[in-house]
């Protein structure tokens, strides 16, 4: 360590005990004075994620505020579901928090205790707090419901990374429409050795359908109609769906590999100078600037809002993840502590504007806004927030895994050549419409 | 107490051991079998529904494409993955027979893709197969160049090749050593009585090594089968069933279902289909094995 990365280490050091201090003071406004629930035991079932183990470095802070000690369990994502699903028949009170993707949501409320009073006796203002798109993730009756079932923690919209030294050298803007996208992976491949844009759409947890989706929408067309009926086999879905897989099965600006590769191959495509656009959350700026996994330099990626159709808005697939109340919790008033710190903003701003760290998720409308993490992340969050106005989050509804399972198998079947668009989403359309029924 | 003395010492003693296989084994089986004639979906419900009685069973073999295209991807997983299994362990158990530095500490190597987690096989495959940087990939590339820069896990027929070659890293080595304790028990003389006699080495296993050694090929046959059955870590980390469903075995329709689907007593119909098949094989196996004997 030379004598300058000392004086940096010390400025952030210094910085992060100011902020600190701020932050402690902040939350604990809103905490209950004379730690009532000091000795309690608050368990929480997490998935996996940086901005969560960042959350768990911040506990001491909390248990000298409260006197509450805060244990975390981490459950890998691919596992998640199956260990919800576990605790949802089981009806333990293991776990006072637990932690839900919107989309699993619908099928797991009965987990959740509502935490309408809670909230309105902590003087929170959801609304203002959280994007909609956010929000409904945690709310009932299908996003719709009256009864919020927790609070949204780590929340994600979808940009267009791109290299921007290449793009740069090359002269081409980065894309406003999908037809632009291949375009410009055209050039991209005429001009240099990289691939045009690394596409997914290989199978693992529904990820190929995070970016058809918005080819989707782009086209005019949707999941289900105004009855509930599967209508992704649509003209409009249909054409959507060809555009989809056309920009590796005609245009070819799409690494050969996207066939089968997920969404971290195709990142990883990015990060390790194999292609030079990947359409993707936010969240994976991380790892495509992180020197342990990438061999690009913060400065040599751009973002974009994530391209449309011609003349359409752009649009953007919301995922959400919210932290709620197990129903069979036996420490309810203590977990409701511990949930009113760590959705507080100023924990989430905290995170964001850690420099031992380079996470970038935000869900909170006054952190999308603030100035200093726009400043730090080059304008991003505002982006997100802009971004998030026009968001659609998928339909919530119980089947939704098993119709994300059905149209998953669909789109590598088309990507891998084995089916036709259209025969192929009929026949996903019968199917999922068999699930809906059930 | 009259009653508890005429049970005789060796039920005594079986007793704990009998006590456990039923709480972990016997339990959640027959448990699986009541809820196999339910309908339980966990959209609906967190208890079990109405008893239906076959109609599970019904469902599955006669209107569900999708089980049917899983029973004939477990056949193909199945039936070249142990005829793969059995081919390299034999092979490679007659070439680490004989002593020697290498040979013993080539044994002792053979534990160690056995320890790994199937998961984790299942991942590393998927690196060495990346189009872009894999190393599997770019080594058969330049030794048969009809599969250079072909996307192996884009490939119907490549994917459950990449399937079977990663089952088959795992559990080859295992069953190498397995051999070699046979092939061990084999009494030389009479292997080397067939060489006096003028036999070829080709005869001499044939006649000789063979007979003798197969009732532990049939053992390594029955357990390959039963593990290749069961097989899900490795398929869901390498392909998620993928391309399409034609990597999708029994066993990991059985998870997708349950807990994908959350269609409970659907899923505890195909395990009841798996576990029959288990049931089956293993029985004719066995009672070949000891037919033969």
């Amino acid at each position: 360590m030379d004598r300058r990365q000392i004086m940096q280490a010390a400025a952030a050091a210094a910085g992060l005990a100011a902020t600190t201090g701020l932050r402690a003071q902040q939350a604990a406004a809103v905490l209950k004075p004379g730690k009532p629930f000091a000795g309690q035991t608050v368990n929480v079932l997490s998935v996996v994620a940086p901005q969560f183990s960042a959350h768990e470095a911040m506990l001491p802070e909390f248990e000298r505020l409260t006197g509450i000690q805060v244990k975390y369990q981490y459950i890998p994502f691919a596992s998640m579901r199956e260990k919800l699903t576990a605790e949802l028949v089981a009806k333990t009170d293991q776990y006072d928090v637990l932690s839900v993707m919107d989309v699993w949501g619908p099928s797991l409320y009965p987990m959740f205790e509502p935490l309408n009073a809670r909230i309105a006796d902590k003087g929170i203002d959801m609304a203002a707090r959280y994007p909609n798109a956010h929000l409904r993730a945690a709310r009932d009756g299908n996003g719709a419901g009256r009864n919020v079932l927790g609070f949204p923690l780590r929340g994600h919209v979808q940009l267009m990374f791109y290299r921007k030294d290449v793009f740069d050298r090359l002269g081409i803007k980065p894309p406003s429409t999908w037809d632009d996208m291949v375009e410009a992976g055209r050039k991209v491949q005429a001009g240099s050795d990289l691939s045009g844009v690394a596409m997914y759409y290989g199978k693992t947890g529904g990820q190929n359908l995070m970016i058809w989706i918005n080819y989707l929408w782009g086209m005019g067309g949707d999941l289900l109609d105004a009855q509930g009926n599967p209508a992704f086999a649509s003209p409009e879905g249909i054409a959507a769906t060809q555009a989809y897989v056309d920009v590796l099965l005609k245009h070819k600006v799409a690494p050969a590999g996207s066939a089968s590769f997920n969404e971290t191959d195709a990142v990883n495509s990015v990060a390790q100078g194999k292609s030079a656009m990947v359409p993707v959350w936010w969240w994976r700026y991380a790892g495509l600037t992180d020197a342990k996994t990438s061999t690009l330099k913060p400065e040599q990626i751009g973002f974009a809002p994530l391209p449309s159709m011609p003349g359409k808005p752009a649009t953007t697939y919301t995922n959400t993840w919210f932290y709620g109340i197990n129903a069979h919790s036996k420490r309810k008033d203590a977990t409701m502590e511990f949930l009113t710190w760590l959705s507080h903003p100023s924990v989430e701003r905290a995170v964001l504007l850690d420099k031992t760290k380079n996470e970038v998720v935000a869900v909170q409308n006054s952190n999308l806004l603030d100035a200093d993490v726009n400043a730090r992340f080059g304008g991003m969050h505002r982006a997100g927030h802009e971004g998030l106005k026009g968001a659609r989050g998928v339909p919530l509804f119980p089947q939704w895994p098993q119709m994300s399972d059905i149209l998953e198998a669909t789109m590598n079947e088309i990507a891998t050549g084995q089916a036709q668009v259209k025969p192929a989403l009929e026949a996903a359309a019968s199917r999922a419409r068999r699930a809906l029924r059930g | 107490m009259k009653l508890l003395r005429r049970i005789p010492a060796p039920v005594w003693l079986l007793a704990p051991a009998l006590l456990f296989v039923a709480a972990m084994a016997l339990f959640p089986l027959g448990s699986a079998l009541v809820l196999s004639f339910r309908q339980w979906r966990l959209t609906r419900s967190t208890e079990p529904g109405p008893f239906i009685g076959l109609e599970n069973y019904v469902l599955l073999f006669t209107d569900d494409p999708e089980f049917l295209e899983s029973l004939w991807a477990t056949f193909v997983f199945v039936t070249s993955d142990v005829a793969a299994t059995l081919a390299v362990a034999l092979g490679a158990a007659l070439l680490l027979r004989r002593a020697g530095r290498v040979n013993s500490l080539a044994r002792v190597l053979l534990i160690l893709p056995f320890v790994m987690s199937p998961a984790l096989i299942g991942i590393s495959f998927r690196f060495f197969l990346n189009p872009e940087f894999g190393i599997a990939q770019f080594l058969i590339g330049q030794v048969i160049p009809a599969l250079e820069g072909k996307v192996w896990l884009a490939d119907r027929t490549l994917a459950m090749a990449a399937v079977v070659a990663s089952d088959l890293w795992h559990w080859a080595p295992y069953m190498t050593l397995v051999i070699l304790g046979g092939l061990a028990s084999i009494p030389a003389e009479t292997e080397e009585a067939a060489r006096v006699d003028g036999a070829s080495e080709w005869a001499v296993f044939r006649d000789v090594t063979l007979p003798q050694l197969l009732p532990v090929l049939g053992i390594v046959l029955v357990l390959k089968t039963v593990f290749a059955l069961k097989a899900f870590d490795t398929i869901f980390t390498l392909t998620n069933g993928g391309p399409g469903t034609s990597t999708q075995t029994l066993a990991y329709f059985v998870y997708h279902t349950a807990f994908n689907y959350y269609d409970m007593g659907y899923a505890a119909a195909a395990a009841w289909v798996l576990t029959a098949l288990l049931l089956a094989l293993s029985g004719f196996y066995l009672r070949l094995l000891f037919r033969k004997r």
